[in-house]
């Protein structure tokens, strides 16, 4: 990173002093430019100019049918807000569902990826395929299996709890029951994070389990002590990811409760409430306000963990 | 030095924070939600069909400033909030507009056919970037509440045109002019659906019973044909797997195999929709105060105790599971009647391997000795924004009188003289049944005053409100209808309230 830095001005000075040519160094970093150059410009002009457009629009009373009406409030819309019990409401139901489900998908993706890279196991490759496989099938319509599948009538989990002796809950339709079953829901969607552990898992050097081995250390010592360790940058990585994902949670509690948050407001996610004011309501100035509430909310957990993985996060290579 | 270091490698760090959390955060997880539709009717009938293809293709780019290539205004048609965006619509369309394009060189029609379950959401975008179409439709009474103040009120045009729309009975042209606030009349007669009694034969005759009432003021079974008629009947034809019905000692509740009533695709238990062939009424009375109707009062009562006391109705459960067809009850053939508009023929027909069995329609029942046929209408309106209004309004006449866009629609036309054709066309897609069509004739004598969709402060919010009570009642036993009816009375105050300044 330093030799980089360095290196960098160098060719600056040479193309100042008339020589024409950039060094090597200068021209990857050009090279490197532009194929950064396409990320960069779409992001500026579809991340940062909505960003600071909802910016804008969260200081009016935009609506989106009667633009020629709007407003600036200033403050209003945040002020709003707070005495918004369905505010409140959206937050606290992503806030339970986050307890419940980010520790369960970590957990589960990791134990999935520890299963498929185990060398014992026979077709590990297909299982692997298995189970990332639901990725590829669109949110919608794997919700709407879901919805068959936690039937109280005629799914298949009741009827298999049934021949278990046990009376199946009313997953869907129950505020208490319906987390659980969006986080059984979600775990159909841990592909990505256990391809993702898979690749961490690969990368621990295997001299430190061998040395391990030789000092007597059994297989859960080895893995709390090396594998957990090793993993952390991405179990970091799944976790702040999973955290955003979390919060921006729609689709699926849009497609089981037709964008209502039934039952009683229990699947109100914030983000489905966003959703809501901004093309149910039609009120995008309020909704812009709520987005910020919710980049803010998430930005600053971001920081918090990554504050917290300084001490907790092992780089091999040192901090990055 | 290690301060002046760390302040820019904290802050560089910080602002990549900031930029992976807003990368992540516009990623395309929220652009999968469905939209919430304008539609009503149609959308119902685009749930079942064969998807569109790409709208993107078949959308022809814009025509920048100056005629179109007829020589005339361009006027640009949004469609997609209601019918218009299936495969086998889009070609009558097309044909439509070439047509009408080549016969005169006035008015050149664009045309913009956008997804259903987007076009709502799509349709508010272009407005508020300055973008608004001329004309949108087909478009029912809902879809006109989501944008009611963007609409152009027609009456001026009307009038110095001398339009007239020939062949719809008074009472119509009545309904469709009620559409508009202020008495603004912001769309012309095109579609018009009636609702009735729909029910499977098949179930009928097994069960030895006769079939409800064809005729106005004709008794079922020598007694009235009313609510308390429809009750009994409907716990007859509720049957559980041991084959008792509701009716006998001994019913077994927890194991239905058939039910015998229910309203399907009525908004999700829209307890606005649900309770509209009870009466008709407003939702708030002149001073601004929120009203719960006596027979919406007594409509929450009837299907509460119809799901959960008497088991003649679904629950929520009952009806998304594979009994029900996962939320195509009536086509199940697990349901002996259902109260439905004329839309809802698109809808009847099972699935493969299930055979088609044979239905029939049947007058609305008395409630409180009047009858109400809930009536959903579909028209098409133009914007305030057009900057060619006389041109739109020339567009929009040749829209609403043609026929052949109101057989690829599926829409039974308001205009009386070609109601036939479209009964016909029906009919054929129905061989072997002979469909009462005097009973849909009948029922638009009967239609629902104010209209259940009737625009209301915050239409939006309210129509969640009813959808919410209405759920609630589908999926939990014991509620106390009065006191949520209580509760759900407060809930419109505070969105009345909110909504006026």
């Amino acid at each position: 990173m330093a030799r980089t830095s360095r290196a960098v001005p160098a060719p600056i000075r040479r193309s100042r002093e008339g020589r024409g040519q950039l060094g090597p160094s200068g021209r990857e970093a050009v090279w490197g430019f532009v194929f950064v150059a396409p990320w960069i410009i779409g992001f500026l002009l579809f991340t940062i100019g909505p960003l600071i457009a909802s910016l804008v629009f969260s200081l009016t009373d935009f609506d989106l049918v009667r633009p020629e009406a709007v407003r600036f409030v200033g403050l209003d819309n945040y002020a709003r807000m707070v005495a918004d019990p369905l505010v409140v409401q959206g937050l606290v139901v992503t806030a339970r569902f986050a307890i419940i489900a980010i520790p369960v998908t970590m957990i589960a993706s990791l134990g999935v990826a520890l299963l498929v890279n185990s060398p014992r196991l026979f077709g590990r490759n297909l299982f692997r395929t298995l189970f990332y496989m639901p990725i590829q099938i669109p949110l919608v319509a794997s919700t709407l299996v879901w919805i068959g599948f936690l039937n109280t009538e005629t799914g298949w989990l009741n009827g298999l709890l049934g021949l278990a002796g046990i009376d199946g809950p009313d997953w869907l339709n129950s505020a208490t029951w319906v987390y659980p079953a969006l986080t059984l829901i979600g775990l159909w969607g841990i592909g990505n994070f256990m391809l993702i552990n898979i690749a961490g898992l690969q990368s621990v050097p295997t001299e430190l389990y061998e040395a391990a081995r030789i000092d007597g250390a059994g297989p859960w010592s080895s893995f709390r002590r090396i594998t957990i360790p090793m993993m952390s940058p991405i179990l970091l990585y799944n976790l702040v990811i999973s955290l955003i994902t979390t919060f921006q949670y729609l689709t699926q509690a849009y497609v089981l409760t037709n964008g209502r948050g039934d039952p009683n407001n229990a699947t109100l996610f914030i983000n489905l409430d966003l959703f809501r004011e901004a093309f149910v309501n039609n009120h995008m100035g309020y909704a812009s306000a709520i987005g910020w509430l919710l980049f803010t909310i998430v930005l600053v957990m971001t920081l918090v963990l990554f504050f917290i993985a300084r001490r907790r996060v092992y780089y091999a290579g040192g901090e990055a | 030095m290690n301060a002046r270091r760390s302040v820019p490698k904290g802050f560089i760090g910080l602002l990549g924070v900031v930029a992976i959390i807003a990368s992540a955060c516009g990623s395309s997880t929220t652009s999968t939600a469905p939209s919430a539709t304008a539609s009503e009717a149609p959308s119902v009938a685009a749930a079942t069909e064969a998807p569109s293809p790409s709208l993107v293709n078949i959308t022809p780019a814009p025509i920048a400033a100056g005629p179109g290539p007829n020589g005339g205004t361009v006027v640009r048609w949004f469609i997609g909030l209601g019918a218009g965006t299936q495969p086998a619509q889009i070609g009558p369309e097309q044909a439509f507009i070439t047509a009408f394009n080549n016969s005169q060189k006035d008015v050149y029609i664009q045309y913009e056919i956008v997804d259903n379950t987007q076009a709502s959401n799509i349709l508010k975008t272009e407005i508020a970037a300055g973008n608004a179409p001329d004309i949108i439709g087909p478009v029912g009474v809902e879809g006109l509440n989501l944008f009611q103040d963007q609409l152009l009120d027609l009456k001026p045009l009307i009038d110095s045109t001398g339009y007239k729309s020939n062949g719809v009975d008074q009472s119509l042209v009545d309904f469709f002019n009620s559409l508009g606030q202020n008495g603004a009349t912001v769309g012309l007669p095109f579609a018009v659906y009636p609702s009735f009694i729909f029910y499977n034969k098949d179930l009928f005759d097994e069960a030895g019973l006769p079939t409800p009432p064809t005729k106005v003021g004709d008794p079922y079974d020598g007694k009235p044909w009313d609510l308390d008629a429809l009750r009994t009947l409907a716990m007859k034809l509720t049957v559980d797997k041991n084959g008792k019905d509701a009716t006998q000692a001994g019913f077994d509740p927890n194991n239905i195999v058939q039910w015998g009533f229910e309203s399907q695709y009525m908004d999700n238990y829209n307890l606005r929709a649900e309770s509209a062939f009870f009466g008709a009424g407003a939702l708030q009375d002149s001073s601004g105060k929120a009203v719960i109707p006596d027979y919406m009062a007594q409509a929450a009562k009837w299907y509460n105790d119809g799901v959960w006391k008497d088991h003649f109705i679904p629950t929520a459960n009952q009806v998304t599971s594979d009994l029900l067809s996962g939320g195509s009850e009536f086509a199940s053939g697990n349901v002996a009647i259902d109260e439905g508009h004329t839309w809802f023929t698109c809808c009847v027909t099972p699935s493969a391997p299930k055979k088609p069995f044979k239905f029939g329609f049947a007058v609305q029942p008395t409630v409180n000795g009047k009858i109400t046929s809930p009536l959903h209408a579909d028209t098409f309106s133009i914007l305030k924004t057009t900057k060619v209004p006389d041109a739109a309004f020339k567009a929009l006449q040749a829209i609403v009188a043609s026929g052949d866009l109101l057989t690829a629609y599926g829409a039974m036309p308001a205009d009386q003289t070609k109601q036939q054709a479209w009964f016909d066309s029906i009919d054929a897609q129905f061989p072997g049944m002979k469909l009462d069509w005097n009973v849909a004739k009948q029922m638009l004598a009967y239609p629902d005053i104010p209209n259940h969709q009737s625009n209301v402060p915050d239409y939006s919010k309210v129509r969640s409100a009813m959808q919410a009570f209405g759920n609630a009642y589908r999926t939990t036993q014991g509620l106390d209808i009065d006191a949520e009816l209580a509760k759900l009375q407060q809930t419109l105050q505070g969105i009345f309230d909110e909504a006026t300044p």
